[in-house]
């Protein structure tokens, strides 16, 4: 029979990582190159430093309808005939946008990427943005809204944002509202695209089956003919961050099945030297056996599931706790969360404690450079933010060097004080007695919610 | 903008994949459990898969769905580890863990920093022992999986159609059951069934075992053998299925309705060999032809030119056992379901006669060898395909062969195989109707 007892782990070992080389080409493009030659597959992003912050308040969601836009149909063929294009070529072509970049992404087998670069260069340069596929675009992300707003905790983590940033740039949703989405249309998604996406303020990340000089003249080839237009560059913005307005703000949800909190508080932004402690720290919170989900839901069984979670960005991002629970027991969860929060301070991590949480920060990221496109997003990562490139290959012992003083020490200024609590539920079951518990209280009836406005209506 | 010449659309030459073979090291214990172990020390992870021969046919009598309720059972804890253990192995690592249950395999797989390999395989090796099992249980694990009948089955627009498909698809074999079984025969499950069928497939002579990553291949093997070799093989044979489906002579069609409906759909379901046959490779061409993505000939003719469907798809599903070439069809809103299949028999006839052109055929194989190589890329991609090599073809080196067999499909090929198969009295037809 088999040994009765569990075998100890042996040392963890390290990852290594093909190293990036780069370049700026004659228009000013960044491109970062790196070779992995095990399979034949290569990768590329393209990240441009416009995504929803440097969108107006009454424009948001722009830069997200310029992104979902670029791939249904250019100049020379539509919606359709680049579905076609793409498979074509085994090939996978995508466009997004977050708070500070909008990104084009494209992958394929060696033989089939230089055309499929071709269309990545073709959807960057000569989207059609045909008033029939804007129109229809438009459309379904206001009706995308519906879903968004039938669900208690999205609704959570949009309110939270406002009440951390308030009219900042990283306060208005990313998805745009209703009301600023149908006010958008065509001549708007034509300005941004040529306003924001630029050589001169642009990333490419190219890697995979090729050598790093045949990755910088592939780019050269395609890219080399991209022009800047001649409106100076934005500088990305930098506006101050107003403190919270409210401690508290209870949504009034009453058809709500549960209730969603989040107790969250502006953090840091990536470039931080307190970056890998900080996501340590989170760790300790986060997952099945972090102490969130711990109290949460195996000693106190509120709820199916609790966690944590930091976003971190060019500016200081968003650190969060956030769980789902019934109205009657709104008040424990929120005390607990605050609680378990706390104890990073009050009852810090040890070093032994440290290990397998640390362990679940460094296995996401052996997974995450598995492929090639996991690389490539990760050097796209560390260009948008400025992070040095190599950074990517040490980060493992970045996160092993972190030990239990610089979690409490990090927690202490950047976790604990000055947090909010943002509650989305049934009010009439736990406003009175959170009222009664905590100071600053504010209550919006669901019908006069506006995520449009910096303050949020009402 | 600053403008450049557009290219038409992309016309590639018939495109020359390669990719260096798979090595591994291959071995049986000698209480029969196969071992195979894939070095790749680029990423310090490792994926271990623990397949079952034991699937949805292999469901004892009267007790269908009882292989997936096993499944379940077997993250309840051993007569040594509490329940979960496995998920704190992996979850608390930064790994993960799953599994999941087919017509012909219970698969149990796990992706783990490398450093935890030697735990991993002692906790497979343990629930294989030693699988503790009691009344509570195997009451809660039973109401889970009939609420997920409840959800993916009952709720789910369509979720009958697989199962109705299979049922009448086979008259004798017992794929004809499906994987997910019925809440009655589930219910009617005593604990004494599930001691017994324990007892009866989960044995090391019924398991592949597949390690991909980074690891010492001698290490590891010690490894298996200290925690997988002194598993003890019962005495009696594993029972197999002998159910042979015999050759369908006429067309058969049945109609159902159900509430969950919202359009109305058909499944042309057609008899087709094992994955083992030859003509697998050229199947899968003819179903990315016929049915993979919006360039296929089904959307463009069907969605997108005459506007009769909103959804419609090819599927070869390729088993262990003879399996079924699917084609469904759910029609747009306002068009008759007879309309929406004669737009489907148009395009059947269509590729039964007339060869796919060279650059239809070159988009099919090169939409599959992407895909191949996209799954090389991670562990648990290989040995997944290691699992389902050895599963369906008994020989997990034919991996090495695989991009080579579809690169090699001829339009010939791809006519011969639907002429062979898509005939009309070789298919069964499901029309699902709104109530």
């Amino acid at each position: 029979m088999t040994a009765s007892t569990i075998p100890a782990p042996a040392a963890p070992r390290d990852a290594t990582l093909p190293a990036p080389v780069e370049r700026v080409l004659d228009n000013g493009l960044r491109v970062v190159a790196f070779s992995q030659r095990n399979l034949p597959l290569i990768a590329a992003q393209l990240v441009v430093r416009g995504g929803s912050a440097v969108e107006r308040e009454d424009e948001a969601g722009l830069s997200a309808l310029v992104a979902a836009l670029l791939t249904q149909g250019t100049t020379a063929r539509g919606a359709t005939e680049l579905a076609a294009a793409t498979d074509a070529l085994g090939a996978r072509l995508d466009a997004g946008s977050g708070f500070d970049a909008s990104l084009l992404s494209v992958s394929a087998t060696t033989p089939a990427f230089p055309y499929a670069f071709a269309l990545l260069d073709e959807v960057l340069r000569r989207p059609a943005f045909a008033p029939r596929e804007v129109e229809r675009v438009r459309t379904k992300s206001i009706s995308d809204l519906a879903l968004t707003y039938a669900n208690p905790g999205a609704v959570a983590r949009l309110v939270a944002q406002r009440v951390a940033y308030g009219g900042s740039p990283y306060g208005h949703p990313v998805a745009g509202t209703v009301a600023t989405l149908a006010a958008l249309g065509r001549d708007r998604v034509a300005w941004f695209h040529e306003r924001f996406y630029r050589p001169d303020d642009a990333v490419l990340v190219i890697g995979g089956d090729l050598e790093t000089d045949d990755a910088f003249a592939l780019a050269d080839r395609e890219l080399g003919s991209w022009r800047a237009p001649d409106t100076p560059l934005d500088v990305p913005p930098e506006a101050a961050i107003p403190p919270p307005r409210t401690r508290v703000v209870i949504v009034d949800k009453p058809d709500a099945a549960r209730t969603a909190l989040v107790v969250g508080r502006v953090s840091i932004e990536r470039g931080s030297p307190d970056y890998y402690a900080a996501i340590v720290a989170a760790a300790v919170l986060h997952g099945y056996s972090g102490r969130i989900n711990q109290e949460i839901r195996v000693k106190r069984g509120l709820s199916y599931g609790a966690g944590a979670a930091l976003s971190v960005r060019r500016m200081p991002g968003l650190f969060t706790a956030s769980t789902l629970i019934d109205h009657t027991r709104a008040v424990e969860a929120t005390d607990v969360t605050l609680a378990v929060i706390r104890s990073l301070v009050d009852a810090p991590a040890s070093d032994d404690d440290l290990v397998s949480r640390k362990a679940t920060v460094t296995g996401a990221f052996y997974r995450a450079i598995e492929t090639i496109d996991g690389i490539t997003g990760s050097l796209a990562e560390h260009a948008l933010y400025g992070v040095p490139l190599a950074e990517l290959a040490a980060y493992t012992r970045r996160v092993q060097a972190v030990d239990a003083a610089a979690v409490r020490e990090f927690a202490a200024r950047r976790f604990v004080p000055d947090d909010f609590i943002v509650l989305v539920g049934d009010a009439s079951k736990f406003a009175s007695e959170i009222e009664q518990t905590y100071a600053d209280v504010r209550v919006i009836p669901s019908a006069q919610l506006d995520l449009g406005s910096p303050t949020l209506g009402g | 903008m600053n403008r450049k010449p557009v290219s038409a659309l992309p016309t590639i030459p018939a495109i020359a994949i390669d990719v260096a073979p798979i090595s591994y090291a291959d071995r049986t214990l000698a209480n029969g459990l196969r071992a195979i172990l894939v070095v790749n020390r680029r990423v310090p992870s490792v994926a271990i898969n623990v397949a079952y021969r034991v699937g949805g046919k292999d469901d004892p009598p009267g007790r269908s769905g009882f292989a997936h309720l096993f499944e379940h059972l077997m993250f309840k804890g051993t007569s040594r580890t509490a329940p979960e253990t496995i998920d704190r192995l992996t979850e608390d690592v930064g790994g993960f863990n799953n599994a999941f249950t087919s017509e012909d395999i219970t698969n149990y797989y796990e992706v783990v920093p490398s450093n935890h390999l030697e735990r991993l395989l002692w906790a497979e090796a343990d629930r294989l022992a030693s699988l503790d099992v009691n009344a509570a249980n195997f009451a809660t694990e039973r109401d889970v999986v009939i609420g997920e009948y409840d959800q993916r089955i009952l709720a789910e627009p369509y979720g009958m159609l697989d199962e109705l498909v299979n049922r009448e698809a086979y008259a004798v074999h017992p794929y004809r059951r499906g994987v997910i079984g019925s809440p009655d025969e589930l219910s009617a499950a005593s604990l004494d069934d599930v001691v017994a069928f324990h007892a009866t497939y989960y044995r090391p002579d019924n398991a592949i075992l597949v390690v991909s990553g980074d690891f010492d291949v001698d290490e590891a093997s010690r490894w298996v053998d200290a925690y997988f070799g002194a598993i003890p093989t019962p005495a009696p044979a594993i029972p197999r299925v002998a159910a042979v489906e015999p050759e369908q002579t006429a067309e058969r069609t049945f109609e159902y309705r159900a509430a969950n409906v919202p359009l109305a759909a058909a499944e042309e379901a057609y008899h087709i060999p094992a994955a083992s046959h030859p003509d697998a490779a050229a199947l899968e061409v003819l179903e990315t032809v016929l049915g993979a993505g919006r360039s296929s000939r089904l959307y463009t003719s069907l969605v997108y030119d005459k506007q009769v469907a909103t959804n419609a798809n090819a599927a070869a599903d390729l088993r262990e056992h003879p399996g079924l070439f699917g084609l469904r069809v759910t029609c747009a809103r306002g068009v008759a379901l007879a309309d929406a299949r004669a737009a489907l028999a148009a395009e059947v006839e269509r590729v039964r006669t007339e060869p796919p052109g060279e650059a239809e055929l070159i988009r099919a194989r090169t939409q599959i060898a992407s895909s191949i190589v996209r799954s090389r890329q991670t562990n648990s991609g290989v040995a997944l395909m290691l699992v389902q090599s050895t599963v369906d073809r008994g020989d997990p080196g034919l991996v090495n062969d695989d991009l080579a067999r579809y690169l090699a499909v001829t339009g010939d090929d791809v006519v011969r195989v639907a002429e062979t198969y898509l005939r009309a009295e070789n298919r069964t037809v499901v029309e699902y109707l709104p109530l």
